[in-house]
């Protein structure tokens, strides 16, 4: 009976074909939990909506666009401030956000001359910012404000800008994912092949879904601007809006995250014909199989093999250490999805650390034929967790430290277990050698954290037996 | 010379001061003991406000979803609400309150909460007859008011819902204090405990602030109980800190139950502290204490210090709720400082006609501007104008980057501060908290000194 | 030849190649039939043909997996040639079993992406 029906579920039955316990000499054949379903109302669960998949993961992250966000200011407010991607031009996507205000009015008599006049106000405050995207949300998409057309109208009148649409409420799909997936598929139809760019190498890629997590795209960059590959456009870490116009240029799609980013990798080699490489750029080996495929793609393999020695040479005795003193912590990975299964094996393989159980907030069931693949028997693989699910698991399988959000992080620090922040990392980057590094020490600074064996101890030792019966 | 009130003429937004409606309805819901609010709307509008409240508290509040998709925008969303509530209430045997928070779109869509809310009780009832859970509807559509209302609205529903009956007089005093950190619930407390005052705070929030135990027990969450509110309709008064953050429910109690509603100004500085001590003092009949005159003192005695060397004249712009806008504006200036801009960050017409706001605009001598419906982009562009200095920002973390690329002391004060180390647990209210703000203050002017190299010598001798 | 080898080779894959699980079922079957035979002309001694784009990406993988296969697996280097045909033939059927035929995964056969 592999897969499992916790006793905090015995009131939502149907939640047991989503947690999956794994048995020796099974497979992904044999059992599958169900994923990319709606969300039982009042569970608890950790996932966002479709708009912020769109807006707060994808979209929000290019350093030059503006983020018209057309519905109430809460939608504004909710993605911003909740990301650590940095950009090398000092973060103008951290810090503003832009939105309709849409109040009860708008609601009634619609909401497209109050975009119209947004989008003009933005750019007119903002004279040097030349794109942007405009994102539907619950409301505005409720009341059937037509937003390309005013979009279209602005273009004409304005020639040097260029805006891009994205039609996805909260309340399209059943998470996140609905938004990585429109946003996809609308630039793909949209925008590339809109523009092209200089061509300064024999080699040409383009790196899909890395979201330049404190700096993960740029330490990435380091190593093709060392093996002369020139990068068309990022996908979206550290990018610009006009390089992602731009992808059809590339002869190589190398994609990290295939769960936020596969749809467009699949569409430029159906449309183009330009091949999909996927590669796991978190971890040692990972990343120079990563580098040593990519390098192998264009004929250029010793610059692969001398970069990798050069970082091993730098990287690998620092990973070693951590690696002696991390061998056999029990780790939990809970978080979006592909990060399950890009970590499952590269810190069991790297560290020797034991991943004992996984959640995944909007992967599909490709995501977890992947980690059921890598991870280990005696892990569960749980679709969708939610609070109470939580607590039971981490009872059953006992976590040294767990990769989650910092508000889930907040919660298991009282069950005296370190959290390291899976989503935006604690210091990373965790990409590449360097990032793989940075990972283990964060890993091990909370595995051996002096102050959780404070917090276990009862100062009253002996006597707060005597303490409570005197008590009653 | 002269205060000038001014309006937003933008449409949009660039930087919202304010979350929206269900926002503040969540914080005023994870006030109460064994509650967990259930917002009906998409999954975003609770999941980002719950890590809003972690990222300023650094701890988790439990917020639950309808998960409302496609086919609730199609059909209705009545049944996500039912399977919601009941999915609460079997899973976590000790709930007793589920207000049912609503959004953009589930009011767009029309859903009638309170006939779920009927069903709801009877399935309740059915299932578990011996318990009583008290389903509240709440109306936040976010396209109104913002989170300053949306406090105000779960507040008084919760209210309505639960005090609907009048009990028998309690001799205690209900005290709003409207959305305030932990520090100032457990000052309050020490106010009301010093003074001798039987007083119940609403909301509790003081465990907003919580251990890590031996035994691994969780203790975050609000501390004001089913009780508390059922016995506010016996109290002797009612006070309200905060106009448009707990006044209302004062009012409703008031209007429905005849316990009397006193709205006094914010408690933010010396003055302030001064009236509202009055106020309670008048009501209850208790005299002031002298441990509150020796603590007035202190506060005196700190400010003193700081006042004309390093406070005179700077100008402050104030951004954040409206209430401790206006507060610490009052409060600027009986520090020497000049308040020079003040923004609000909704639409509320209320603000033009406050009376705080009218008695600056009368008193001041400097040039003042009061910016309604603002958001930080009118603070952003105000700091950029060569003929606009501030010397001093007061407000929360969303405007973090303004006085970081203006390079500009701010001095973290509001909601939310997640971007500053345990702020939460210090009180803003009060002769202390306006003692500790005002030192606050102090020490981010001196290591802007210093990190400037601006006459940071001045130090050597102070 | 034998299954155990077979096996060998399929949990090396399973747990470290992303190719098998690509989002559609026909670009599963397309990378496995591209990259096995490539690695099947590798184990051979046989250059490979690398002028289209996806023959050089089926290179790449596959590059990657002979010389780790060698590593893990040094038996591999002592069998005759139509034993690595067969070996390799093996572990093909096994994969597109396991990643296509015998799938769970409801979203393989959408049509669009």
């Amino acid at each position: 009976m592999p897969m499992v029906l916790l006793s905090c579920d015995k009131d939502i039955p149907e939640r047991e074909k989503h947690i999956y316990l794994k048995v020796d000499g099974e497979d992904s054949r044999d059992f599958l939990p169900v994923s990319n379903a709606q969300t039982i109302p009042g569970t608890l669960s950790e996932r966002g909506c479709a708009f912020c998949g769109a807006k707060l993961v994808i979209g929000g992250v290019l350093k030059d666009t503006i983020q018209m966000i057309h519905g109430p200011m809460g939608c504004a407010y909710d993605t911003w401030h909740t990301k650590r991607y940095p950009t090398d031009n000092g973060h103008f996507n951290m810090k503003y956000v832009w939105s309709t205000d849409m109040k009860e009015s708008h609601i009634v008599f619609g909401g497209e001359k109050r975009l119209e006049k947004s989008i003009n106000e933005a750019f007119d405050e903002m004279p040097d910012i030349k794109r942007m995207i405009v994102y539907t949300t619950c409301p505005t998409a409720l009341i059937g404000d037509d937003i390309k057309p005013v979009c279209k109208k602005v273009m004409s009148e304005r020639p040097d800008v260029d805006i891009f649409t994205v039609e996805c409420p909260g309340f399209a799909g059943v998470s996140q994912s609905k938004g990585h997936h429109v946003l996809n598929i609308g630039w793909i139809n949209e925008k590339v092949g809109t523009l092209e760019k200089n061509i300064t190498s024999d080699y040409t890629m383009n790196f899909i879904g890395d979201f330049n997590i404190q700096g993960d795209t740029q330490l990435l960059q380091q190593y093709w601007d060392r093996l002369g590959i020139q990068v068309i456009s990022h996908f979206t870490g550290n990018g610009t809006y006009d390089d992602l116009r731009c992808m059809q240029q590339a002869q190589l799609n190398v994609v990290n995250c295939a769960r936020s980013s596969g749809y467009i990798a699949n569409e430029l080699k159906k449309q183009y014909g330009i091949p999909r490489l996927d590669i796991d750029s978190w971890g040692f080996s990972y990343m120079a199989e990563g580098i040593r495929k990519i390098c192998a793609f264009f004929g250029i393999e010793d610059r692969g093999e001398a970069l990798i020695a050069d970082e091993t040479a730098k990287w690998k005795p620092k990973l070693d250490w951590y690696k002696e003193r991390l061998k056999g912590a029990r780790m939990a990975i809970w978080t979006g999805g592909p990060r399950l299964w890009h970590w499952t094996k590269s810190v069991e393989d790297d560290l020797g650390i034991q991943v004992v159980a996984m959640s995944s907030k909007f992967g599909h069931q490709e995501d977890f034929e992947k980690v059921i693949a890598r991870g280990q028997a005696g892990t569960y693989y749980i679709d969708d967790g939610n609070e109470l699910e939580f607590f039971e698991i981490i009872d059953l399988v006992k976590p040294d430290v767990i990769f989650t959000g910092p508000r889930v992080g907040e919660l298991v620090k009282k069950l005296h277990i370190p959290y390291v922040n899976g989503h935006g990392y604690h210091n990373g980057p965790y990409m590449g050698f360097e990032g793989f590094v940075n990972l283990a020490r964060d890993t091990y600074n909370a595995v051996h954290n002096p102050l959780l064996k404070l917090a276990a101890t009862d100062i009253r030792g002996g006597q707060r037996k005597v303490f409570l019966e005197a008590a009653e | 010379m002269g205060c000038e009130i001014t309006t937003k003429q933008r449409a949009g937004i660039i930087n919202p001061m304010y979350d929206c409606q269900p926002a503040g309805a969540q914080y005023a819901g994870i006030g109460v003991k064994d509650c967990i609010p259930l917002v009906h709307g998409g999954q975003g509008c609770s999941m980002f406000v719950r890590l809003l409240f972690a990222q300023h508290f650094k701890e988790n509040f439990d917020v639950a979803s309808t998960s409302l998709h496609e086919d609730s925008a199609v059909f209705g969303g009545h049944k996500r609400i039912d399977d919601g509530v009941l999915t609460l209430v079997r899973r976590y045997p000790n709930l007793r309150v589920i207000p049912i928070l609503t959004t953009c779109s589930s009011e767009v869509i029309g859903d009638d909460v309170e006939g779920a809310v009927a069903r709801c009780n009877k399935q309740i009832k059915e299932e578990f007859p011996d318990r009583k859970v008290h389903v509240v509807p709440v109306h936040t559509p976010s396209f109104k008011s913002s989170q300053v209302g949306g406090y105000s609205e779960c507040m008084q529903s919760i209210f309505k819902t639960i005090a609907a009956t009048r009990v028998e007089p309690t001799g205690k005093l209900n005290v709003f204090p409207g959305w305030v950190n932990p520090g100032d619930v457990v000052l309050l407390k020490r106010y009301f405990h010093e003074m001798g005052v039987d007083a119940t705070v609403f909301m509790d929030t003081e465990d907003f602030d919580s251990p890590m135990m031996p035994d691994k027990s969780i203790h975050t969450h609000g501390r004001t109980t089913v009780e508390d509110v059922e016995g506010s309709t016996g109290a002797i008064a009612s006070l309200a800190l905060a106009r448009y953050e707990g006044a209302s429910t004062a009012d409703y109690l008031a209007k429905e139950h005849d316990v009397a509603a006193h709205v006094v100004a914010t408690p933010y500085g010396i003055g302030n502290t001064d009236a509202m001590l009055k106020t309670i003092s008048e009501i209850t009949g208790k005299p002031i204490p002298d441990s509150l005159v020796k603590e007035r003192g202190i506060a005196l005695d700190a400010l003193q210090d700081l006042a004309h060397m390093f406070f005179a004249d700077k100008r402050v712009a104030i951004f954040g709720h409206p209430d401790l806008v206006i507060g610490l504006a009052q409060f600027c200036i009986e520090i020497e400082m000049k308040p020079v801009l003040m923004l609000l960050g909704d639409d509320n017409s209320k603000y033009k006609r406050d009376p705080r706001i009218l008695a600056l605009k009368k008193d001041a001598d400097w040039d003042m501007e009061v910016v309604c419906n603002a958001d930080l982009w009118e603070l952003e562009k105000r700091v950029k104008d060569p003929d606009f200095p501030i010397d001093l920002i007061l407000g929360h973390s969303k405007g973090r980057y303004v006085a970081i690329d203006a390079n500009i002391p701010m001095a973290r004060v509001g909601f939310p501060t997640f971007d500053r180390a345990g702020l939460y647990r210090q009180p803003t209210m009060g002769y202390q908290g306006a003692m500790l703000l005002a030192e606050q203050i102090a020490n981010t002017m001196f290591a802007h000194m210093e990190f400037k190299r601006d006459r940071e010598w001045i130090l050597n001798t102070w | 030849m034998s299954q155990q080898q077979i096996d060998q080779l399929f949990g090396y894959v399973q747990e470290r190649c992303l190719w098998q699980f690509h989002s559609r079922s026909w670009d599963r079957q397309e990378n496995i039939d591209g990259i096995i035979s490539t690695a099947t002309d590798l184990l051979h001694g046989q250059q490979p043909k690398k002028h289209a784009p996806m023959d050089r990406m089926f290179y790449a993988d596959a590059k990657a997996m002979v010389d780790d296969l060698k590593v893990r697996f040094p038996w591999i280097l002592d069998l005759e040639p139509t034993r690595v045909t067969e070996l390799m033939a093996g572990l093909k059927s096994k994969l597109v079993d396991q990643t296509i035929t015998q799938s769970l995964n409801r979203e393989l056969h959408d049509k669009l992406y």
